[in-house]
């Protein structure tokens, strides 16, 4: 799904200072757990593909918004971040950020045809279809689980609010 | 070492640090690790917990250098891929600042817990 030259093309999204410093790095350890990931279970190198391509987005932002000025307080070193969750916890924010993730990849598989499609000196002949089909299987994938966390998401929010959860305390306390 | 240092190298505006983080400088405090290295020591640290990406991992990583908590190591025989980090002095300092507020915050919630059972 997510192969190394789709990682490189979708590096351009951070800016350009850390694509110098960290760019050939970040390409070369993704290819190392890359490795170890297709080693693995089919849920295992999903898990690993979302956890990537969400990563790299969320980190391209955070650099942006550094580079812009905003606190990085709120991205990094802060101490909500540290704050325990119970298992039925999931926040609004977190429905909005995985909108924000979902678009950001969009955005960089279009921004990755276009950069593909205006190279001045392509190579020999056009790009093979497969190219299309595969970030057209990304994006599908990701719509996928976007709208799975969804679903999950509302019936998590569901249970947590006719208790349901609490019944085991509950019947504990009885006893 | 006290709760609060005040000298220079510490600060104190960072903490407390988060879970990823400082699993990195913890991993760090060993030896000196590249990029690779330090991902699986988190896991492994963490027995799995937490699995880093690697745009989370750089991110943190160049925080951490900008704020020279971190150093890269200049090696001329690794290949570009293969940078190797390791904790400096002002790192160590803030990382054993942070145990200590840890271990602060344990004792006093022992106490706390103990004292309520009693």
């Amino acid at each position: 799904m997510l192969s190394v030259s789709v990682y490189r093309q979708l590096l351009r999204l951070y800016p350009a200072p850390h694509r110098r410093q960290f760019g050939e790095e970040m390409i070369a350890v993704f290819g190392d757990i890359r490795s170890d990931a297709a080693s693995r279970g089919a849920v295992a190198r999903i898990v690993f593909h979302i956890r990537e391509s969400a990563g790299l987005i969320a980190g391209a932002m955070q650099e942006h918004w550094r580079r812009l000025g905003g606190d990085p307080d709120v991205l990094w070193f802060s101490p909500r971040r540290a704050t325990m969750h119970t298992e039925f916890r999931f926040p609004r924010t977190t429905a909005v950020l995985m909108t924000i993730i979902l678009a950001g990849v969009v955005l960089a598989i279009k921004k990755g045809e276009t950069i593909s499609s205006s190279n001045v000196n392509p190579p020999i002949g056009p790009l093979p279809p497969t190219h299309s089909v595969l970030l057209g299987g990304i994006f599908l994938t990701l719509a996928f689980f976007y709208a799975a966390g969804l679903i999950g998401w509302a019936i998590l929010f569901a249970m947590r609010r006719s208790g349901v959860h609490r019944l085991a305390e509950t019947s504990a306390e009885t006893k | 070492m006290a709760l609060y240092d005040m000298s220079p190298e510490v600060t104190m505006e960072f903490l407390p640090l988060t879970e990823p983080v400082l699993l990195i400088l913890l991993s760090l405090a060993e030896e000196p690790r590249h990029g690779y290295s330090i991902l699986k020591d988190v896991e492994r640290m963490s027995d799995g917990r937490v699995v880093l990406s690697t745009g989370t991992l750089y991110g943190a990583l160049r925080r951490l250098l900008g704020e020279e908590w971190i150093e890269r190591i200049e090696e001329e025989d690794s290949p570009r891929g293969r940078q190797s980090y390791r904790l400096t002095a002002r790192g160590r300092k803030n990382l054993q600042l942070e145990v200590s507020r840890m271990k602060h915050l344990t004792r006093l919630a022992s106490f706390r817990i103990a004292g309520k059972e009693a």
